[in-house]
């Protein structure tokens, strides 16, 4: 795998963490913010908001979390180019994206998904790993 | 009721909808009320602690639920942003109308945006951040911050969210000529419609700077009044011994429709909103000229716009600051243009009572005159008891003035030398 595992012990670990600021930040009530949830087709996430979030979970969480994270984790050593072409992922691309995301359902992953709409697949668990993968070794918010 | 005089087959513009928030009252219907009853939304400034400002008293807009707001848009909208999507809501659900994908493209939107671009507590939580001993840290700039704050601190952030909440897909733009915003706003958007560029509009203006920075600001160019120990008598137009404006805060927004447009779906009309005239004073930063140039020439402009002569005007609602120089100028230019009238018609300014609402006050005012002239009443001035020998005019006094109004003006003039004049009529036969 491209990168690292994330267990579901970790994941809960920072669970609440991660929906309080997700809650906060897109004036939710913290019980529409479920693990499944897609911040932009369930929450109402816009880009901005994303930026935003991220700078908030990179405060809580003490941790650095760059621009573009997860498609940086899922393409890891392929090229650009055998990564997505026309904006298009490749199968190559896709099937990466698929191992880095396995929270989102598979059906999400069809042949043709464009690189500008792979944000809409992002779930709050999709988050948490994000934190995860970013933190030190050790599992756990401070 | 006199015939059609507007010239051949131009479009009229009626005002079919009306939103008001201001320091008298959260929606239209209690903002005409608390006028017409005479009572003052000036006090003692409540929402920060003023007590170490020379000025303490102020025009808040009291109790404003926030989820008025679409919850989804709250977290982009500012204090001045929601002033304004909970107005125009309220214009818009008055006129019984709003964009429909099919008509969307033919709807413009245009306002007064507030002065202050930045509000207080994202500009604290800057200065805390990036600045926390005062000193700029470039380390600190850099890092990520709030995009969400950055973003609802644009001037534009207003008129964003306005076009966006209400699906306008035509014209937008806004006007940043201080306390003219609001009337120059409400006449560009009545010359689209009359261009045919926009079939309708959703015009009007928003401010809310009482904060810190805001009432510093004024404090420091010394054009508040500093009555802190009366504030109901603080704003006092036209008297002798006014001696300065009480700033205020909130929203006014007209829903505008051409006249064939709004008779087609069997719109009700307050008024006809019949023509704008503008002018610049190009002379000083703040003060205006004592001969009342700027104002004469926007108040001509206006009439000659509405095809209206000086003697058919019935009713002014004046800029009226209470600024020893403002009103007194501005009574010299409404003798030199309307002459023999300004001796007979009503005028009252009704920052008496609600303070200045900077760029919402042309706007709001002007719908103060849509309604006097659904009504038929002139509101009062208030506090004025010892009029300024220099401001001769027949100012409505005591209780407001019941009489036909068929014809009225709203003066809205800003620093910086921008003069506003709209011209409202009673609404033509259908």
């Amino acid at each position: 795998m491209a990168v690292r595992p994330v267990t579901q012990t970790e994941i809960d670990a920072v669970f609440g963490g991660v929906a309080d600021i997700i809650a906060d930040a897109l004036a939710r009530e913290p019980a529409e913010v479920r693990p499944q949830s897609r911040l932009i087709a369930d929450l109402g996430a816009e880009s901005i908001d994303f930026l935003d979030i991220v700078f908030r979970l990179e405060q809580a969480f003490r941790v650095r979390i760059a621009r573009g994270q997860i498609l940086e984790d899922a393409r890891g050593e392929l090229s650009e180019d055998e990564f997505h072409r026309d904006g298009v992922l490749t199968a190559a691309g896709l099937a990466r994206l698929r191992e880095v995301l396995d929270e989102v359902p598979a059906e999400a992953f069809a042949p043709g998904l464009r690189i500008d709409d792979v944000p809409l697949l992002f779930t709050v668990e999709t988050f948490c790993k994000v934190v995860v993968r970013a933190a030190p070794a050790r599992a756990g918010a401070p | 009721m006199s015939g059609d005089r507007s010239p051949p087959a131009r479009r009229r513009v009626l005002i079919t909808g009306i939103g008001l928030v201001t320091p008298l009252g959260l929606d239209a219907p209690a903002t005409w009320g608390a006028l017409l009853a005479g009572t003052s939304g000036i006090d003692v400034v409540r929402s920060f602690d003023a007590s170490g400002f020379p000025v303490r008293i102020g025009a808040e807009v009291k109790g404003f639920d926030d989820t008025r707001v679409e919850r989804g848009l709250r977290r982009y909208a500012t204090r001045q942003h929601r002033f304004a999507l909970a107005a125009a809501a309220e214009a818009l659900r008055d006129a019984g109308v709003a964009p429909t994908p099919e008509t969307a493209a033919h709807w413009a939107c245009i306002v007064g945006a507030g002065m202050m671009g930045v509000e207080f507590a994202d500009l604290a939580a800057f200065q805390r951040r990036a600045a926390p001993e005062g000193v700029l840290r470039p380390d600190r700039v850099a890092e990520p911050a709030s995009a969400v704050a950055f973003a609802r601190n644009q001037p534009t952030a207003g008129l964003a969210l306005l076009v966006r909440r209400f699906g306008i897909q035509g014209r937008a733009a806004a006007m940043h000529t201080a306390c003219a915003s609001g009337g120059q706003a409400l006449g560009a958007a009545m010359r689209l419609i009359r261009h045919g560029t926009a079939d309708c509009a959703l015009a009007g203006g928003f401010d809310a700077m009482l904060n810190p920075i805001g009432l510093a600001g004024f404090c420091l160019l010394g054009a508040l009044s500093a009555d802190n120990h009366d504030p109901p008598r603080a704003s006092r137009p036209f008297d002798r011994s006014r001696n300065g404006f009480v700033l205020g805060e909130g929203a006014g927004f007209l829903v505008l429709e051409a006249a064939d447009v709004a008779r087609r779906r069997g719109a009700r009309a307050y008024a006809e909103l019949a023509g704008d005239g503008n002018a610049l004073s190009s002379y000083r930063i703040t003060d205006s000229h004592p001969s009342g140039r700027g104002p004469i020439e926007a108040m001509r402009h206006a009439l000659a716009d509405a095809n209206e002569p000086p003697e058919a005007v019935d009713y002014l609602n004046a800029h009226g600051t209470s600024t020893p120089m403002n009103d007194r100028s501005e009574c010299a230019a409404v003798r030199a243009v309307l002459g023999a009238q300004a001796a007979r018609l009503a005028v009252s300014s009704t920052k008496s009572l609600m303070g200045h609402l900077i760029a919402a006050a042309g706007a709001v005012e002007a719908a103060i005159c849509a309604l006097a002239i659904r009504d038929g009443v002139a509101p009062a001035s208030a506090n004025l008891r010892q009029p300024d020998p220099d401001c001769h005019l027949p100012f409505v006094t005591g209780a407001p003035q019941r009489r036909p109004i068929r014809v009225a003006l709203s003066n809205a003039f800003g620093f910086g030398g921008s003069n506003n004049c709209l011209v409202l009529r009673a609404a033509p036969a259908a």
